[in-house]
């Protein structure tokens, strides 16, 4: 896959993750607005404790980080596309966390939640990886 | 711009993910030591809930009951409980004042507010109109996560079966009991889609259930489905075994 082609779909799942996480960031304010289908798992994964770290919800902190990747891959250099290939581990790290917590502890799924830590995340680490492999040596 | 030699650019990539990693290890460990965190430092205060561990003197005992344990809706428990017990009834129902009586303090004290057990209501209206009027105000307090003393409230002033019973005068009055409700809004919101398609649902799901009559229980945990239980006669030491059979998975 070209280098050009790599990081267009990196764009585009930066774009999918931004729409996610901007939407759980604003039911997260509005719970009202939560589409969920299920058994109110949504709910239960919004408002457990896990929600919110150190203050701040982790929906705003996954749109900061997507943000982030976004600019890096914007960015088109040697060195943002190590950050952002850094960027993917620690996310990937963090959500497959996030992913254990809904499946043993909170024993609930949020379909939106679910759809970044599982499909997005390594999604976008994946492609991060191939675009590193594919970078231009020296 | 100048290609990175290979080298040099394999240190930065090591460097930027292990900063990476240990950064979101250390997000990892404060989300984990965290998570009860705002439980024990503050009075149970959410954004959306009653927050008040304070109870007034003249406070009565429905609402001194709930009070300080979070309500989302017909939820009474805390978020993220993964055993709750959901119970059919009727405001009309005597069994279910005997229940709400007899047993259901005995159930938040022991489940509810050590965080093991959340209690969801399900309201049905199969007595008559004095059922549907006060569901729906309860509904409607649900909307501001008040419905639990809402419930309470009714029970305490139960009358007989589609007497007329749930005036104006009788919801304004259980509308003015409990704190920080804003009784206007509520009596707006008992007439709105909003709280008649919740009606239709909770009789949906009671036929899907196979609801034989008021009070009826079931137990949920995690992702199963709800199972049936008979806890008779109602009082907490017949609900014990199933809930605490639930909380062992």
């Amino acid at each position: 896959m070209s280098d050009r082609l790599l990081r267009v779909a990196l764009i585009v799942v930066c774009a999918a993750g931004i729409a996610v996480a901007a939407y759980l960031t604003y039911v997260h304010y509005q719970p009202e607005a939560l589409i969920c289908t299920g058994s109110g798992g949504c709910e239960t994964v919004q408002d457990s404790n896990y929600a919110v770290l150190v203050g701040i919800p982790v929906a705003v902190l996954g749109l900061a980080v997507w943000i982030a990747a976004l600019a890096l891959t914007i960015w088109n250099t040697d060195l943002a596309r190590t950050l952002t290939t850094a960027l993917a581990i620690g996310s990937l790290t963090f959500t497959t966390y996030l992913v254990i917590l809904q499946l043993f502890v909170l024993e609930a799924i949020c379909p939106w939640c679910m759809a970044n830590d599982v499909v997005l995340v390594p999604l976008f680490t994946m492609l991060a990886l191939l675009r590193l492999r594919s970078a231009p040596d020296a | 711009m100048m290609p990175v030699p290979k080298t040099h650019r394999n240190r930065i990539l090591a460097i930027a993910i292990a900063v990476a990693v240990v950064i979101a290890i250390v997000l990892v460990a404060v989300s984990y030591l965290t998570r009860d965190g705002a439980d024990e430092t503050t009075p149970v205060v959410t954004t959306d809930t009653v927050a008040t561990e304070t109870v007034a003197p003249d406070t009565s005992t429905a609402v001194a009951l709930v009070a300080g344990i979070p309500q989302k809706g017909t939820v009474l428990g805390k978020a993220g409980t993964t055993v709750r017990l959901l119970q059919f009834e009727d405001f009309q129902c005597p069994v279910c004042k005997r229940y709400t009586d007899d047993a259901l303090p005995a159930l938040i004290n022991e489940y509810v507010k050590p965080g093991l057990v959340r209690i969801d209501f399900r309201g049905l209206t199969f007595l008559g109109p004095d059922s549907e009027k006060a569901l729906r105000i309860a509904l409607a307090a649900g909307l501001q996560n008040r419905l639990w003393e809402v419930v309470g409230l009714f029970y305490e002033n139960q009358g007989t079966e589609n007497s007329g019973w749930v005036t104006d005068a009788l919801i304004d009055r259980i509308l003015g009991e409990v704190p920080g409700l804003d009784a206007a809004k509520v009596k707006v919101d008992a007439k709105s889609p909003a709280v008649t398609k919740q009606i239709a649902a909770t009789q949906a799901e009671a036929t899907a259930l196979n609801v034989q009559g008021t009070p009826w229980f079931y137990v949920g945990v995690g992702f199963r489905p709800p199972y049936s239980i008979s806890p008779l006669p109602l009082e907490p030491s017949a609900f014990r075994p199933a809930l605490d059979g639930a909380l062992k998975g």
